[in-house]
């Protein structure tokens, strides 16, 4: 009797020590650093305004996990140490993490990119080509030689998409623009996207862009051969005070308040939720000094088209590297078209694959 | 045809620039195989002088102090592995991928702290005489200081293997310990010494990306060279003055699958991807036909260490 005594003594001491609302455990992984100054950073300062935003909330974090079946075993750790809404953030984890949701039912996931849903797995992502179609208007309005330089990693559909979005909107102002692409077959190895830069500055491009992990590594090499540069992911303009132009960044923190907020209080929605300019998930950076008064408002103006709807990136005519006419004139791509893009347009010079 | 020698020359600089780090560890890591070690940690050696360097410029602001920091973690980071092998008797490829992952790691972590910042670079010879001289001065002023330094290096280890007394002891540690004992050296010092002048070399390709070249630290940012640059050894036949051409073999066709897609050639960018690695490898595979039984210049003491690993 004495010792059932104890036992229940010790149980409730116990219990009564438990924290009676409990934090809702929020996990992120990565693909590469948080630090690459990118898009892993751009990613981690939105779990930062979680944090700062949401009071009854906890963030982990992992970093540089493969998209193979490591992150399967990241995201089954992360399920069992508590976490109730995972934030798989690289655009390779999809399948892994949609076989992961289908074993824990009662966890969120929310997939960044992604094209596929299940009951308990979403997507997010930003229409941030939108802005990449404005800074290809800048880079239209700036260029002397009429050809700008485009480094890019991989050819996935993100990718094209910007390609696509910035050359569009730098013929839309100058229709003599061409944008040569050099692809460096990795998200992150500096030596060659310096490398590719020199290439294409020797070749004649006086305005550079890319869509790799970090900006910083073409924007330095623009500087430093006195050609202008565009940023994306993250603002670089601090490494670029003479040719920095305009970049395209992201903004993922009021997002993902409102996903982990829907989790919380049960309004969850297996949805591709997509952020735009007029969201402010994804915006254009502040303009440098190289950008005219003049040009800058007509940036500007073509933004608030957008914002309004009155201006669509992806409305026809749309035409293919060859010619063809992909999207006629009075159509628009869907953003399931456009989330799926596999062709580069015409005025973009080098190899799909 | 002038245009076409410009090409040609924008290339030639191009690959030059893309050879300097590889060309760095090879050297190095040639005069450390002379000494009958192999180091496969070079590559972890390269990441954290390439950390180090870059902090310290960042911290210091004097990127030269960032270039002799990067060599002196280079030099740390290879007495792990000196530890490990002299001093325990370690099987060398066990101690030296040991060492590439501590590299990694480590540069990972002390690194967080410095990316995104922004450093001075070392310069270049511009407004210097040479970019005056007609026709190559475009080519020579972009040129910058760890070029100029790598390929210096080049003689001077050169005369210092071939010519002095101390080379020769090196490089008999390399054919045979026993001999070096029987003619009364000790050949542990110079093993020692080989170990560190290849960390040297090695922390100095990294000071020559991250503080030189791209004035940037990223995690991870040597992307292979390292180990490429094991491999290049062996094409360079040990050899100081064959490690150039070999570098550049290495540079020219990084730089041409970028230049390729620059010029709009209609070739999957997939296929250029693989050329940095099939060209050296044709070579290897060409100019080695015959050269079986020599063993293509590799130290004798080397050897042992491939055979004690089976």
């Amino acid at each position: 009797m004495k010792k059932a005594i104890r036992t229940l003594l010790a149980t409730s001491i116990l219990a009564a020590s438990l924290p009676v609302a409990a934090e809702t455990k929020v996990g992120f992984i990565y693909v590469g650093p948080k630090t690459d100054y990118g898009y892993n950073y751009a990613q981690d300062q939105g779990r930062l305004y979680l944090e700062e935003h949401l009071d009854d909330v906890e963030t982990v974090y992992f970093e540089n996990i493969p998209e193979n079946a490591d992150v399967q075993r990241v995201m089954e750790r992360m399920v069992r140490s508590g976490v109730e809404v995972v934030f798989p953030t690289s655009y390779g984890y999809l399948d892994h993490a949609l076989k992961v949701a289908e074993k824990y039912p009662e966890v969120h996931f929310a997939h960044s990119g992604g094209l596929k849903t299940s009951d308990n797995l979403m997507t997010y992502f930003a229409e941030i080509d939108q802005a990449m179609y404005l800074s290809g208007v800048a880079a239209g309005l700036t260029t002397e030689t009429n050809q700008l330089g485009f480094i890019a990693a991989h050819p996935i559909p993100q990718v094209l998409r910007n390609i696509n979005a910035f050359t569009r909107g730098a013929r839309s102002v100058n229709p003599d623009v061409t944008t040569s692409v050099i692809w460096t077959s990795s998200w992150s190895d500096p030596t060659k996207e310096a490398e590719a830069a020199e290439a294409l500055i020797s070749d004649g491009a006086d305005v550079l862009t890319g869509h790799v992990d970090s900006p910083i590594n073409y924007v330095q090499v623009a500087e430093r051969r006195g050609v202008y540069s565009v940023g994306y992911h993250a603002d670089a303009s601090q490494f670029a005070p003479e040719g920095w132009l305009v970049g395209a960044v992201w903004n993922w923190g009021p997002m993902m308040v409102d996903i982990v907020n829907s989790a919380q209080d049960g309004t969850w929605k297996s949805e591709h939720l997509r952020g735009d300019l007029l969201t402010g998930a994804a915006r254009l950076s502040d303009f440098g000094s190289a950008v005219s008064e003049e040009d800058q408002q007509t940036v500007l103006d073509r933004q608030q088209a957008i914002m309004d709807e009155e201006f669509r990136v992806w409305a026809g005519p749309v035409v293919a590297q060859d010619g063809t006419v992909l999207v006629a004139e009075g159509d628009v791509m869907t953003l399931e078209e456009t989330e799926k893009m596999d062709f580069l347009v015409e005025g973009v010079e080098g190899r799909l694959k | 045809m002038e245009s076409f020698i410009t090409e040609l020359l924008t290339l030639l600089f191009a690959a030059l620039r893309s050879a300097t780090p590889v060309l760095a560890v090879v050297l190095g890591e040639a005069m450390t195989q002379r000494s009958g070690v192999i180091n496969l940690g070079v590559e972890g050696q390269m990441l954290l002088g390439a950390m180090t360097g870059f902090a310290v410029a960042s911290v210091t602001g004097d990127p030269w102090l960032g270039v002799l920091a990067a060599c002196g973690a280079g030099t740390a980071l290879s007495m792990v592995h000196a530890t490990l092998v002299l001093g325990c008797g370690a099987n060398q490829i066990a101690s030296g991928v040991a060492v590439l992952i501590l590299g990694g790691g480590l540069s990972a972590y002390y690194g967080i702290p410095f990316v995104g910042d922004k450093i001075d670079t070392l310069g270049n010879l511009n407004q210097t005489f040479v970019s005056d001289i007609p026709l190559l001065g475009q080519f020579l002023g972009p040129i910058t200081p760890t070029v100029l330094i790598t390929l210096l290096a080049i003689p001077a280890i050169s005369i210092f293997l071939f010519r002095t007394r101390l080379g020769l002891r090196w490089r008999s540690t390399g054919e045979s310990q026993d001999i070096t004992r029987n003619l009364g050296h000790n050949p542990v010092p110079y093993q020692l010494a080989a170990i560190a002048f290849g960390g040297l070399m090695s922390g100095f390709a990294g000071a020559a990306l991250a503080v030189d070249y791209t004035a940037n630290w990223v995690e991870g940012m040597t992307a292979g060279r390292g180990l490429v640059a094991v491999g290049l050894v062996i094409v360079a036949r040990w050899n100081p003055w064959y490690a150039l051409p070999a570098a550049l073999l290495f540079g020219a066709s990084e730089a041409l699958n970028l230049k390729l897609q620059s010029w709009g050639v209609d070739i999957s960018p997939y296929l250029l991807a693989t050329l940095p690695y099939l060209i050296p490898l044709s070579v290897l595979m060409l100019s080695y036909r015959g050269l079986r039984a020599s063993g293509g210049g590799m130290p004798a003491g080397l050897r042992v260490v491939f055979q004690s690993a089976r």
